[in-house]
């Protein structure tokens, strides 16, 4: 058995990649399990709890990377690419929050890029994701 | 292998109820009837001026074994990041602050879907594949 942490995320990814698949009753069962287990806890305790986490996976990154390559694993290293772009953002975006306050927020929406994760800050989002290249319409609004 | 319909592109033109031969592609919900599709027929993916047509398939083929030490990892840091999605959930539920719940909201869908690449390149990334249906089985599901 996986990690018990681990659960809800492989489920809802599974979940997805059953809807892609225009599978709806595979991605249901998937979906039911994915709620069922999502009772993980918190590990940070306000945003510059979670910054540090995060600045500590920036670090992780060119580690894990140097083990996808020497296995020689194309999809591993592709989605720490976009993983660490992704985290890099995301750290950046609290470091803002964090010495701008609210007003960092003021008249702008927050949109994520379904695909990747990529959070943008702004009036609209992006044609073109540019972390993975996704088109505007995987783009959700906050 | 049957025809799915892309909602999004379908631009109504109505070909594909013209060539196919079973009617699957004339339905109310506007999906294709998958139980009347022929089975890699395409003649409606061919026709479509949309593009909005395509195959899916019902059988894939088992994706070779991940590197037990990269797929280690990767599952490692799946679970650090779902607890810092975590984190950010109970930042977005707590906070006093508008604009810190809607940063915090983001956050946790941006890690979410981080988490979610991690767990696909540790070997979860087919729901029909061996690993994936061990594991749902060991879960109940
Ligand atoms: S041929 Fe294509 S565009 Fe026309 S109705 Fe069918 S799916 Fe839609
Ligand atoms: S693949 Fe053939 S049988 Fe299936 S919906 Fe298209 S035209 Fe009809």
């Amino acid at each position: 058995m996986e990690q018990k942490d681990t659960i809800p995320v492989i489920c809802s990814n599974l979940a997805k990649a059953a809807e892609k698949q225009q599978n709806p009753g595979m991605a249901a069962e998937y979906s039911a399990l994915a709620e069922k287990y999502d009772d993980g806890k918190p590990s940070a305790e306000d945003l510059a709890g979670l910054k540090t986490l995060i600045t500590e996976d920036l670090t992780v990154y060119p580690d894990l990377q140097k083990a996808a390559e020497s296995a020689g694993d194309r999809g591993a290293q592709r989605a720490l690419r976009w993983g660490q772009k992704v985290t890099a953002i995301q750290k950046s975006l609290i470091d803002r929050f964090l010495s701008k306050g609210d007003a960092l927020l003021d008249g702008k929406g927050l949109f994520v890029c379904e695909a990747c994760g990529f959070i943008f800050l702004g009036d609209s989002a992006p044609d073109i994701c540019p972390v993975c290249k996704a088109p505007v319409s995987r783009f959700s609004k906050v | 292998m049957y025809a799915s319909r892309n909602l999004a592109k379908c631009t109504k033109d109505c070909l594909c109820l013209f060539v196919c031969p079973t009617g699957a592609t004339d339905t109310e919900t506007g999906q294709i009837d998958s139980s009347k599709c022929l089975d890699g027929c395409r003649l409606c993916v061919d026709a479509c001026p949309s593009h909005a047509i395509f195959l899916v398939m019902d059988n894939y083929p088992e994706p070779e074994p991940k590197n037990s030490e990269v797929a280690d990892k990767m599952l490692n840091f799946c679970a650090a990041k779902y607890g810092q999605e975590k984190s950010a959930e109970a930042i977005a539920d707590s906070s006093a602050s508008e604009a810190e719940k809607k940063l915090a909201a983001a956050l946790k869908q941006s890690l979410r879907i981080v988490a979610e690449d991690c767990a696909r390149e540790a070997g979860y990334m087919l729901p029909q594949c061996e690993k994936a249906q061990e594991f749902k089985a060991e879960l109940g599901g």
